[in-house]
């Protein structure tokens, strides 16, 4: 078996669609005796122009192995659903397993979402600050 | 006479890069101009190895709406 670097684009109207279409495409690599090595949404993007009158879209990201029937019938998928905007398929030499750059910075952006209020937290041990902090955690909140 | 020059030094080389990816866009557009050309490796220093494998990268990286082909995109 092969490995291969699955990129789609979806319209972000068919967004919802998202984790159903992935479920279908992983079911599809399963069932025939393939791996998946790395699945990322990198989720709703601004794309660097606009496709089909779209500016934003949703990114899909898949290292898989898988035969080359399977394959045949994804992009088959990709090409006759009009929910993908674009796909791109590359053969890679070996499996990749580590987050790409994008994943990244999807993370990022949410670590910076959801952890914000946390050093601010912190900062009333730190005893001098404390008393300058703390009412101002209560005023974000 | 010949005013000193600093030698440019190629960027993957240095880093010891195995294989430029398509997806660091953040390091793609480092080597395009802001119209969206890709800059020569004779003003960067990218020795010819990686300026082929960059050329690749950037080129998937716009197929996939990563990086913008030129600035005149509506």
């Amino acid at each position: 078996m092969r490995h291969y670097e699955i990129i789609f684009i979806v319209h972000p109207d068919q967004s919802e669609q998202v984790p159903a279409m992935i479920d279908r495409y992983s079911k599809m690599i399963t069932d025939s005796q393939g791996t998946i090595h790395r699945l990322e949404n990198w989720g709703r993007r601004q794309l660097a122009y606009q496709i089909d009158k779209v500016h934003k879209a949703h990114y899909i990201l898949m290292n898989v192995e898988c035969e080359q029937p399977v394959l045949d019938e994804l992009t088959h998928n990709f090409r006759f659903n009009d929910a993908v905007l674009r796909h791109l398929i590359i053969r890679r030499d070996s499996a990749i397993t580590e987050p790409s750059p994008l994943a990244k910075e999807v993370d990022k952006r949410h670590h910076t979402y959801e952890e914000r209020p946390a050093p601010v937290q912190m900062q009333p041990e730190v005893a001098s600050e404390a008393t300058v902090s703390e009412p101002s955690t209560e005023g974000d909140a | 006479m010949h005013y000193h020059r600093r030698k440019k030094i190629c960027y993957f080389s240095a880093n010891n890069v195995e294989e430029i990816d398509f997806k660091d866009i953040e390091l793609l557009k480092k080597f395009i101009t802001e119209t969206g050309k890709i800059v020569p490796s004779r003003i960067t220093g990218t020795c010819a190895k990686y300026q082929r494998q960059l050329t690749n990268a950037i080129k998937v990286a716009r197929f996939l709406s990563l990086l913008p082909y030129c600035d005149a995109h509506k």
